[in-house]
């Protein structure tokens, strides 16, 4: 068992870099949240009190308010999508070169891809019963996203159910890379076709403003960076447990 | 021997065999039939002015999709059990081959299984309403849908097969990946069959859109299937 190396970026640690940016991020996404409650306005065309008739439906003001859902909703729906790109990469480099980091890295990301793409559906059930006074639509992008939370489950039932270590990230690598293919096209097909059951308006003069903008940013960056981070713990967990299972066995055997 | 010839054998051992049980053609058909009996219990006590038409499309693709899951599982598992795939692998056939071989014998047998039951749902369901377009129309959405489930199913099936709850393990995987290509046929199929009374005019061009989105999804993913298939069936 050989001693790990302490692996430095510009002279710092790693573990330095994982814990600054950790703090980073949730600084600049705590600083989008407070802008989005304190600072950035209402809705345009909304008033403080009483309630505001949105496509018909009579929102109250409470729910007015779930709006400031948009500065969370988007950030973690891009990152999860990043992240599943992470999946199929890993995988690829997996079937290239048979190492099984590369199977342990595809996992991990995979894990917190479904842990963003779990936020994004809450957030984004509260989204749409913002903007269409319904809990649930099939729209283009929620579907999209339900297909994806269906792709990330299969992802690890079909982990499971598999014994053989390697037929386990061979098989993983191939359904991560055709999952990663399966949701742009899912959403490009959905967006193209419009579904005949709930048509889609859009709520016209919506827009965000200069506050509404930059908040919007830090907060994406924040969360971007609360991802990576995110997924960099994780690995150097898993890692570490492999090491003491190695090391137990080495003790045993 | 040339991939064309390798390709034939494949293809010609698969039809040979169904030929000789007729296994997977009647328990396909017959699976069908019974779905089709499950459709009128669900719209049975629907209002008498209930028109069918309008989920007709989908019913038909739902009764597609659950027989292709039984026709997918039941081909690999053969292969499996009797020990075909070792040998397949063992002989200097390329993989790819393998992967088109079965591809077109399960999309082969998925297409006799239509031909038998479009007609049966069109007597049972649409007689009343009819079809707007013609009929080549449904049988080209047919077509296109098929060979991505057969495709797409082939590839799937062959990973299932490996794992511990094969027949589930397929419909987990084969729902979410399959999702685009049905939601597309399905709306071209709807385009054919209520025409106007959905699409608002223009039924014909929603139904070529549909069908290039659709066409467009075979290509994609039967290339990502082609080329990853040798990992598959090599682990």
């Amino acid at each position: 068992m050989e001693a790990t190396a302490r692996k430095t970026f510009l002279g710092i640690p790693v573990d330095a870099w994982m814990y600054g940016l950790l703090f980073v991020g949730t600084v600049l996404t705590t600083i989008d949240f407070v802008l989005a409650f304190f600072v950035a306005p209402l809705v345009i065309g909304a008033g403080a009190g009483g309630t505001a008739v949105i496509n018909g439906v009579a929102v109250s003001n409470q729910l007015l308010f779930s709006q400031k859902i948009f500065y969370f909703h988007v950030p973690v729906a891009i990152s999860s999508f990043l992240v599943f790109f992470f999946t199929a990469y890993y995988g690829v480099r997996f079937l290239m070169t048979k190492d099984k980091k590369y199977d342990t890295k595809a996992r991990i990301a995979t894990e917190v891809t479904l842990l963003f793409v779990v936020l994004t559906l809450v957030t984004g059930d509260i989204w749409t019963r913002f903007e269409w006074g319904a809990w649930w639509v099939w729209e283009p992008r929620l579907t999209t996203y339900f297909i994806m939370t269906l792709l990330v489950i299969a992802y690890f039932v079909l982990r499971n159910s598999i014994e053989d270590e390697e037929r386990r990230a061979t098989y993983g690598a191939v359904f991560g890379i055709i999952a990663f293919l399966d949701a742009p096209i899912s959403f490009a097909i959905t967006r193209l076709i419009p579904s005949s059951v709930h048509p889609v308006v859009l709520r016209t003069g919506g827009g965000l403003t200069g506050v509404q903008l930059a908040s919007f940013l830090m907060g994406m960056f924040g969360m971007l960076m609360i991802a990576w981070v995110v997924f960099q713990f994780r690995q150097r967990e898993e890692f570490a447990r492999e090491r003491l299972d190695a090391a137990k066995a080495a003790l045993e055997g | 021997m040339s991939s064309w010839r390798q390709f034939a054998a494949i293809l010609r051992k698969d039809i040979v065999m169904e030929l000789r049980t007729k296994e997977m053609l009647t328990s396909m058909g017959l699976y069908a039939f019974l779905v089709l009996l499950i459709y009128y219990l669900a719209v049975s006590q629907a209002n008498g002015g209930f028109n069918v038409g309008y989920i007709a499309a989908g019913l038909l693709w739902l009764a597609i999709v659950f027989t292709s899951l039984l026709g997918l599982n039941r081909s690999l598992v053969h292969e499996k059990d009797q020990g075909c795939l070792d040998a397949l692998l063992l002989s200097p056939i390329d993989r790819p081959v393998i992967f088109f071989g079965k591809a077109v014998g399960n999309l082969l047998f998925l297409l006799i299984v239509e031909v038998l039951v479009v007609p049966m749902f069109y007597f049972l369901f649409l007689l009343k309403t009819g079809l707007v377009g013609p009929v080549w129309m449904l049988a080209l959405a047919l077509l296109v849908g098929s060979i991505g489930i057969a495709g797409m199913g082939t590839m799937l099936a062959t990973m299932s097969v490996n794992t511990k709850g094969k027949d589930f393990i397929l419909a987990v995987l084969f729902v979410p990946i399959m999702f685009p290509l049905l939601y597309a046929v399905v709306a071209a199929s709807t385009a054919v069959v209520m025409g106007d009374a959905v699409f608002f005019g223009e039924w014909a061009k929603q139904y070529w859109q549909s069908l290039g989105l659709a066409a467009g999804y075979d290509s994609i993913m039967l290339l990502a299937a082609y080329g990853l298939y040798e990992f598959i069936i090599g682990a």
